[in-house]
């Protein structure tokens, strides 16, 4: 009787898995054929020689190769890799210390949807248009070298200066996510709960103190949010300069994506460029371990 | 139960229909050939044309063109392949030639058409379409480099004809250059071509080619750019930097608004000159050969050409389109496609359109790169061209820039080529 009970238990239980597997299905059947499938094929390539040309049973294997040509020989590469990281860094700290300030500014200001809808609109521009735009406010004789030259100042010609093409670059991405990382801010801060502030106001706290002492630490799971995402979408980032400046003047704003794609589909090399892939992969891997190392710890839940 | 009986009878029907339609199709099949073109419209529509003229002359035939961009062309390519649903024909630039060739994608031409390419272009054309000594397809575009120029800007510095001598060019790019009250150039004496490798490689090129020097060995197992003549060519280049007739933002796509004074440039920029200036082209812009060097005057030049997928199942038919469209129209001494890229102004190779279509010797735009034919060689069919002139456009940039001498920069291009060419030569 017993045992005849948990048999049928079994078997229901197993129907249902198999059930819930069904209904999954489409889902797995995505993830494969578009995330796994191609991963391992291009993990598989990156060990090849292959122009996707001849048929990939033709392309010869060659070991390490291509890892060790693009780490060790490739100067190319280490210069797009230095220059994503820049990128990333540069955009990332930028975006994270303004958007916080804004967000906290805003949430204490009237009008503040007002405030937030204006800093979030470039998020509903394609990313080309953005850089469209900037490359016309940056030409030499564009936006900001007109009111340079209203006080006297020869501006440089920014998208084609080795100097002042990947700061211009960051500008414009950080403008650009400006409104997306605010936004995660200001829900952050608004699960910070008021009393906290009213007893620091008790204890005679002022607003920069309730906002290093209170705000900061208790939007620490906030801000590491920010900062892997925007590290990864940093890392990975392509659109932006690809249109704005294809990686010029002089390589000074190439980054890996970029360069990958240019290997890849120009130099027909798509087992190099796969290896770059997972070459980038490790670094992005890396630099969110360590992020998530160092900020593990934070948020309300802590204290 | 009724109700999905219902949707049953529905979708017999359907299906019937959609079986009685793909057979009745297929009774009355047409040979359809692909053709794949990087023309888009303005372009492709004369085209068009010459094939309804094909199909009307052959009712069996069916042509469907398929436009791709220039940038997306090869990759197209690779992923039609990858796909199994390729073109039967390519109108591909010549520097693809030699890796479409390597991985046996294109179909060598029949013997009649390989020695009527070999009887009836010129040799530069021929040259463009031969890969490891054989012939691939039909050469079309010709697209050679000469000295253009803004006529009004040279009459407002008062000079009177287009330099003979790059030293002249050189003292004349500064006379036409302007700058406002912070020194930067409103208007470039001179301006270079920038954003893909050949827009920096080929004027390059010529320089090269004018002053003796050869871009590669013949076998193709080394870059000899590096030669003295090549570093004079970059050291001509960079004089025009140094004396501030030209800088980064100097971009050739200025001409129109008449703030470049002169640029090296291929015949395709035409059609934007063209509906800038329109009737006042004549008036406007002058073309002259590039200024003579060491050995004379000389050009580089690159050519397209017609091809045939190897995996078509009509080359046959293929061929026999191909031949049709270049080959000279019974009553008058010009070809199909000579006529068509004529009329957009591009030039053909076929010896028979270059003596016949008088646009060719009276248009004052075009005359001077027909004439400059004698003069022009073709680009090397090398494998991995694409990545070897990039290479090389990065170098020639960092000595534009100032950041290493011209020597320098073609050295260290010539390591990094030669490591490629070690790969395949």
């Amino acid at each position: 009787m017993q045992e005849g009970k948990r048999v049928k238990k079994y078997r229901m239980s197993r129907q249902r898995t198999i059930l819930a597997y069904l209904f999954l299905s489409p889902v797995l059947l995505f993830f494969l054929v578009f995330f796994l499938i191609p991963i391992v094929f291009s993990l598989y390539i990156s060990f090849a020689r292959w122009d996707m040309l001849t048929p990939l049973s033709q392309a010869p294997l060659v070991g390490l190769k291509n890892y060790q040509y693009i780490l060790f020989k490739d100067d190319l590469f280490l210069l797009t890799l230095k220059n994503t990281l820049v990128f990333a860094l540069g955009t990332v700290v930028l975006n994270v210390v303004l958007s916080l300030f804004l967000a906290f500014l805003f949430t204490r200001s009237r009008f503040k949807a007002l405030w937030r809808t204006i800093y979030w609109l470039p998020m509903v521009t394609t990313v080309s248009a953005v850089a469209t735009m900037w490359q016309y406010i940056f030409k030499a004789r564009g936006l900001i070298n007109a009111l340079l030259a209203d006080v006297n100042i020869s501006g440089p010609i920014w998208l084609a200066d080795p100097r002042t093409a990947m700061p211009a670059v960051i500008l414009v991405s950080v403008w650009a996510g400006l409104g997306g990382a605010m936004l995660i801010f200001s829900a952050g801060l608004e699960g910070i709960p008021d009393s906290y502030y009213e007893a620091a106001r008790v204890d005679g706290a002022n607003v920069r103190q309730e906002f290093w002492h209170i705000t900061i630490p208790l939007l620490r799971p906030t801000i590491l949010f920010n900062l892997v995402t925007g590290f990864i979408g940093g890392l990975s980032s392509f659109t932006l300069i690809m249109v704005m400046t294809q990686g010029g003047p002089l390589n000074t704003t190439n980054v890996v994506a970029n360069y990958m794609y240019q290997v890849a589909f120009s130099d027909m090399r798509m087992g190099r460029a796969s290896a770059m892939a997972f070459a980038l992969f490790g670094v992005i891997l890396l630099v969110t371990l360590i992020q998530l190392r160092v900020f593990r710890r934070g948020g309300i839940e802590s204290y | 139960m009724k109700r999905s009986r219902l949707v049953f009878f529905v979708a017999l029907v359907a299906f019937s229909l959609l079986f009685g339609l793909t057979a009745g199709s297929a009774v009355i099949a047409k040979t359809k050939i692909t053709v794949s073109v990087h023309y888009g419209g303005g372009q492709i529509e004369p085209l068009q044309k010459l094939f309804q003229e094909y199909m009307n002359l052959h009712p069996d035939v069916e042509i469907v063109t398929q436009t791709v961009a220039f940038d997306d062309y090869l990759k197209k390519i690779q992923t039609a392949r990858l796909s199994g649903e390729s073109p039967d024909v390519y109108h591909i630039y010549s520097l693809w030639g030699p890796s479409l060739a390597n991985a046996k994608i294109l179909e060598l031409p029949p013997a009649a058409v390989a020695n009527d390419v070999k009887a009836n272009y010129i040799k530069s054309a021929v040259d463009g379409v031969t890969i490891n000594g054989k012939i691939y397809g039909i050469p079309t575009e010709i697209n050679n480099y000469a000295l253009v120029y803004n006529k009004k800007l040279f009459k407002e510095a008062g000079i009177a004809a287009p330099p003979k001598t790059w030293d002249e060019l050189v003292q004349i790019a500064q006379k036409l250059a302007k700058r406002d009250a912070q020194g930067k150039l409103t208007t470039s004496g001179f301006a270079f071509m920038r954003g893909w490798d050949s827009a920096v490689v080929h004027p390059f090129m010529a320089l090269l080619f004018a002053n003796g020097g050869q871009f590669l060995s013949k076998d193709y197992a080394k870059a000899l750019f590096n030669s003295p003549a090549g570093v004079a060519a970059l050291e001509q280049e960079v004089e025009l930097f140094k004396v501030k007739a030209t800088d980064a933002s100097s971009e050739v796509w200025n001409f129109p608004n008449n703030t470049v004074g002169m640029m090296i440039m291929a015949p395709w920029y035409e059609g934007t000159l063209k509906s800038a200036y329109k009737d006042k082209l004549d008036e406007m812009v002058g073309v002259a050969p590039i200024p003579a060097g060491k050995k004379g005057l000389a050009t580089s030049q690159y050519t397209w050409l017609w091809a045939v997928d190897s995996n078509s199942k009509v080359k046959k038919e293929a061929w026999e389109l191909l031949r049709w469209l270049n080959k000279p129209r019974a009553n008058g001494k010009t070809s199909p496609q000579g006529d068509f890229l004529v009329g957009q102004g591009i030039i053909p190779g076929r010896k028979a359109d270059l003596e016949n279509h008088n646009e060719l010797k009276t248009d004052p735009f075009m005359k001077v790169f027909v004439d400059q034919l004698k003069n022009s060689i073709s680009e090397p069919n090398v494998l991995q061209g694409a990545e070897i002139k990039t290479k090389l456009m990065d170098e020639i940039m960092s000595a534009w820039a100032g950041k290493k001498t011209p020597k320098q920069a073609l050295d260290d291009a010539a390591k990094k080529v030669n490591e490629i060419l070690e790969e395949n030569y």
